[in-house]
């Protein structure tokens, strides 16, 4: 090895880095984009799950693990009425509501058992976790001070669950498969279509055809068209595998999956003709889909759920497709609703209007990249 | 010979890129059934003049008019056939797909573009290779179907970017007789070029430089303003007097 022409490759390679800003930003600032989400995606400032408490416990335990899951640091929890707990659980602003039954107190002393009833909300598997975790440790906390003013045993925990969607029989793949559908329809549609239009700059076809008749309007439409028809018969193998291969849990409507997954399609199709415009070469577009998809996946709920994010990425959140066809397919899949149901008709239609938006941006920015 | 009304006219046009002033002022006529040729330097405005010819470039000033229309004209295109200089091809579709593909996007019907590719394809000579993947095509073949492509909607004024780059001398040859006769039957061509012999054949010449037209006439009257001989004697003597 000569360290000299090893040295004139780094070298080249070094200013070849300096000429190609955007490699650099993104070579650069990826990490510390991507970091950052997962810091507040996994407590740095990130919301807590909202759940309600009812408190019918005649003696004092109620209220003390009551208190004790109002000052949760995994939780943010509030004391209501049993009928509000559960409208606001069947209305999706909560994750769970927990029932302290008449005789909660009693039958600690009387058996040693702890009883509550945890209602969970359960097509979130992440807003689970620390509801049965504050519930453990308030109970815990509270025996603490019992024993020390009244001298009760450590009693045991046993609270009785039940779901209001899903269930104990659901499994990881349940709970992430309605998602998964969205997403790999979404990233695998979009990476080829970002590179096939970029392509059809870089081979000099695209400035053949806008000194063609064609419209700008016709070149994306087209391309649409064209991906479409690829990504339909994509969509409907995909479904068809994961709901009849993989049994993924559905209770929903296949019309409404399907439907959902080709928006997906669409949306994938459009951002990529977009985003292909602020690339020059297959090498700079090849960096926009880590850009592009690692946000959406770790932002639209797939993973974490969009309510306990901060505030200010709840917002973000809400600007993403993914978001809203991932909320889509496990309203769908999950909570067993179809075409008729108010909050489906809302994500298919916000799926509907980003396509629409990127057909427009897509169109108008094509002119900006042939000359 | 007599000159019909102009397929091409630009006036004084200006276009900049950047800080270069890739076009400076640049003025143009071009009869119908005339072959035009642009000659100049690498960098001299050749390639933009002819890209705002079809509207790819808009000029700052000055304007530009192809077959009676004022650029950019998104219709008339459809009477225009746009040669680039490097082949932009499909190279996953095979010879016939692509030359059919651009008779669509030109707005021919099925079978026009059926008939206009056979034409097309016999004219630069590869109606034996139509079924062949443009990939595994040498580059001179590649030249051949883009030319195929600017052509096979029977345009009355072709625009072709160095249309003979890597083509041998004799397939040449063939070419510009077969221009020859497309501006016999009256479609106006205008052909950028660095190649002298190629020049000779031009009815009428342009000489760009720094994006002005230094100098205009038939391939005799150059020779004769610049008193030489070969034509490229009279081309670097013209372009010195430029600068």
């Amino acid at each position: 090895m000569s360290v000299r022409r090893a040295g004139a490759i780094a070298l080249r390679i070094l200013q070849q880095f300096r000429h190609d800003r955007r490699t650099l930003v993104l070579v650069f600032g990826a990490p510390i984009i991507i970091l950052g989400l997962f810091y507040f995606l996994t407590g740095g400032g990130s919301s807590l799950p909202a759940i309600d408490v009812v408190n019918r416990d005649r003696g004092p335990l109620g209220a003390i693990v009551g208190a004790g899951l109002e000052s949760s640091t995994q939780v943010t929890a509030r004391q209501t009425s049993a009928a509000r707990a559960a409208s606001d659980l069947s209305s999706d602003t909560i994750a769970a509501y927990i029932v302290f039954p008449g005789d909660f107190s009693a039958a600690v002393t009387a058996s040693d058992v702890i009883a509550p009833q945890v209602h969970l909300e359960g097509t979130e598997p992440g807003l689970t976790q620390p509801v049965l975790l504050a519930l453990d440790q308030s109970i815990t906390r509270a025996a603490r001070q019992l024993d020390q003013t009244g001298g009760a045993r450590v009693p045991v925990l046993e609270p009785s669950v039940d779901y209001l969607h899903g269930g104990p029989t659901l499994d990881t793949l349940d709970y992430f498969g309605a998602a998964f559908i969205g997403l790999v329809v979404f990233l695998l549609v979009f990476v080829v279509t970002i590179i096939a239009f970029l392509r059809e700059r870089s081979q000099g076809t695209l400035e053949r055809l806008m000194a063609s008749p064609l419209r700008r309007a016709d070149i994306v439409v087209g391309y649409m068209a064209g991906f479409m028809v690829v990504a339909a018969v994509q969509s409907v193998e995909v479904v068809v595998f994961t709901l009849y291969v993989l049994h993924v849990h559905n209770q929903g409507d296949l019309a409404a999956i399907v439907l959902i997954t080709l928006l997906m399609t669409l949306v994938a199709v459009n951002l990529g003709v977009l985003l292909s415009m602020f690339a020059t070469t297959e090498f700079q577009a090849v960096q926009f889909i880590p850009l592009a998809i690692v946000p959406q996946v770790l932002l639209s709920g797939i993973i974490f759920p969009v309510s306990s994010e901060p505030v200010w990425l709840q917002v973000l959140s809400k600007l993403l497709p993914l978001t809203y066809g991932v909320d889509g397919l496990r309203d769908v899949m999950l909570k067993g609703n179809g075409l008729t149901s108010g909050a489906v008709l809302l994500d298919i239609g916000v799926v509907a209007a980003f396509a629409v938006a990127l057909v427009v941006a897509a169109t108008a920015t094509l002119r900006r990249r042939v000359s | 010979m007599n000159p019909g009304p102009a397929a091409v006219s630009v006036e004084a046009v200006v276009k900049h890129f950047g800080p270069i002033r890739a076009l400076d002022g640049v003025s143009l006529t071009v009869p119908t059934g005339q072959i035009y040729g642009l000659l100049g330097p690498n960098g001299a405005g050749k390639t933009t003049l002819i890209r705002s010819l079809v509207g790819l470039i808009a000029a700052e000033t000055g304007t530009v008019t192809v077959l009676g229309r004022r650029m950019p004209d998104r219709e008339i295109l459809a009477a225009v056939g746009y040669m680039p200089q490097s082949p932009a091809l499909y190279a996953d579709l095979s010879v016939e797909e692509n030359v059919r593909f651009f008779a669509s996007v030109h707005g021919l019907d099925r079978e026009a573009g059926a008939r206009g590719a056979t034409e097309a394809l016999e004219l630069v000579d590869l109606a034996a290779r139509r079924h062949s993947v443009v990939a595994t095509l040498s580059g001179g073949m590649r030249q051949r179907v883009s030319l195929a492509c600017a052509v096979v909607h029977r345009p009355r004024l072709l625009l072709l970017d160095e249309p003979t780059v890597g083509v041998d001398p004799q397939l040449r040859a063939e070419l510009w007789e077969r221009f020859a006769r497309m501006s016999g039957e009256g479609t106006t061509i205008i052909v950028s070029s660095h190649v002298m012999d190629e020049a000779e054949r031009c009815q009428r010449l342009g000489l760009v430089r720094f994006g002005r037209m230094l100098a205009e006439g038939s391939a005799a009257d150059l020779r004769r303003r610049a008193g030489v001989e070969r034509l490229e004697d009279a081309f670097l003597a013209l372009s010195a007097g430029g600068s």
